[in-house]
């Protein structure tokens, strides 16, 4: 069970359905592993019922439930599906994620490697999967927008504690980290950015070019 | 409870409980009933219209979204469990789909439909099940408490997807405020909802 969560405002966003894609697929992957979470965007889910039971209502053009009902007979319910239980988002053979392709891994330096995650760049949100070795020290960085990371696999370790599997870091442009990853498996996180981000250090120049900076 | 919306309307005076209305959900999903379903498109229809023209669609889109809605409601009644999500969530998630699936298919000629998608299942159920209807008490019971201004801002931050310095300039107040405003609401909100899992 995961400790890290996206923050409030961002979960809100993602009922509200006004997050962008490449974030809400990084809270999808984290919700896919996370009840909590989902007890949350239910909660927020019925704030927006709430919110279409008090709205004020705009008159439909005339016709329109005739319409509607006429429609109906080009169409039936369908029966209710199975609900499977809550599998891994993500393995390591996947080719896809949550229904978006995935670039192949490239390598970006010692220890780390890098796949793109083709979601469109409408929002300026770039999304990626970073595959980084135990040990290694992900080259310090600032941001000017905000860094929403999932932990698919393995863990790092920053100031803010330790991310594991499932685990969200949802940073903004206050929040400058120095992750290490954790020793034992190798960790695969998924990541939506946002903005510029200005890397430091060898290992920053290097992966900067890859990251489209 | 009038807080969210300040001017009371006529058809708050008709307004259908949360069980009538999954009632007539569940009636549609039984015998495919069409007079139940003729209720649910003229309670929901001109609402999810109204909640889709907020989010800066124009009328007509918003009519055709809102029919597609309804037609939604039909096709998925018998998905329906009000154990799960109360009528008007549901109806909302339903809505709210439709508006991003709609978004992204302007953008890019793409639809991305995360529930038809074959590697995501839709977020399952919290874990330990609060059932539905607790959940949506807590909520009104949360949004109660939450003053106007508060709501107002929620609403409009998040469900009308507005910038921060979009509502400022809406509600004529400074940037900073309107974020504070934000970030109290969202506290409270929180701490209302209680444990919900």
């Amino acid at each position: 069970m995961s400790r890290h969560h996206p923050k409030n405002e961002t979960l809100a966003e993602f009922a509200a359905g006004t997050l962008d894609e490449g974030r809400s697929l990084v809270v999808a992957a984290h919700m896919a592993m996370c009840g909590a979470c989902r007890g949350v965007v239910a909660a927020f889910e019925a704030v927006g019922g709430q919110m279409l039971c008090e709205i004020e209502p705009v008159a439909m053009s005339d016709g329109a439930a005739a319409r509607a009902l006429a429609a109906l007979d080009d169409e039936s319910p369908r029966a209710a599906q199975a609900k499977p239980a809550v599998r891994p988002v993500w393995q390591s053979e996947q080719q896809t994620l949550l229904g978006y392709d995935l670039g192949p891994w490239r390598w970006v330096a010692p220890g780390l490697h890098y796949r793109a995650v083709k979601t469109p760049d409408v929002a300026g949100t770039r999304v990626f999967m970073l595959k980084a070795v135990p040990g290694l020290k992900i080259p310090q960085h600032n941001h000017t927008g905000t860094e929403l990371t999932c932990v698919l696999q393995g863990a790092f370790i920053h100031e803010g504690g330790r991310y594991g599997p499932g685990d969200c870091d949802d940073a903004d442009q206050d929040d400058s980290h120095n992750p290490v990853i954790d020793e034992g498996q190798v960790c695969v996180c998924l990541v939506a950015m946002q903005g510029d981000i200005r890397m430091t250090g060898v290992i920053g120049r290097m992966i900067q070019p890859f990251i489209r900076l | 409870m009038g807080t969210l919306h300040n001017r009371p309307t006529q058809t708050d005076l008709k307004a259908k409980s949360p069980a009538e209305l999954a009632r007539l959900i569940e009636a549609v999903a039984a015998r495919q009933d069409r007079e139940a379903f003729a209720s649910l498109f003229d309670h929901f229809a001109p609402r999810i219209k109204a909640f889709l023209m907020r989010t800066n669609l124009p009328a007509a889109g918003a009519e055709e979204l809102a029919q597609e809605a309804l037609l939604t409601v039909w096709r998925k009644a018998p998905q329906f469990d009000r154990d799960r999500a109360g009528a008007s969530s549901w109806i909302f998630t339903i809505a709210r789909n439709l508006r991003i699936d709609s978004a992204r298919r302007e953008q890019r000629g793409k639809v991305l439909d995360l529930e038809a998608s074959e590697d995501f299942e839709p977020p399952v159920p919290p874990d330990a099940e609060v059932m539905a209807t607790e959940r949506d008490t807590r909520v009104r019971a949360a949004l109660e408490h939450l003053t106007v201004e508060q709501l107002r801002v929620v609403r409009l931050s998040f469900f009308e997807g507005k910038a921060h310095g979009d509502i400022a300039t809406e509600l004529e107040l400074p940037l900073g405020t309107v974020k504070s405003r934000i970030r109290l609401a969202m506290n409270r909100l929180r701490d209302l909802l209680g444990d919900l899992t």
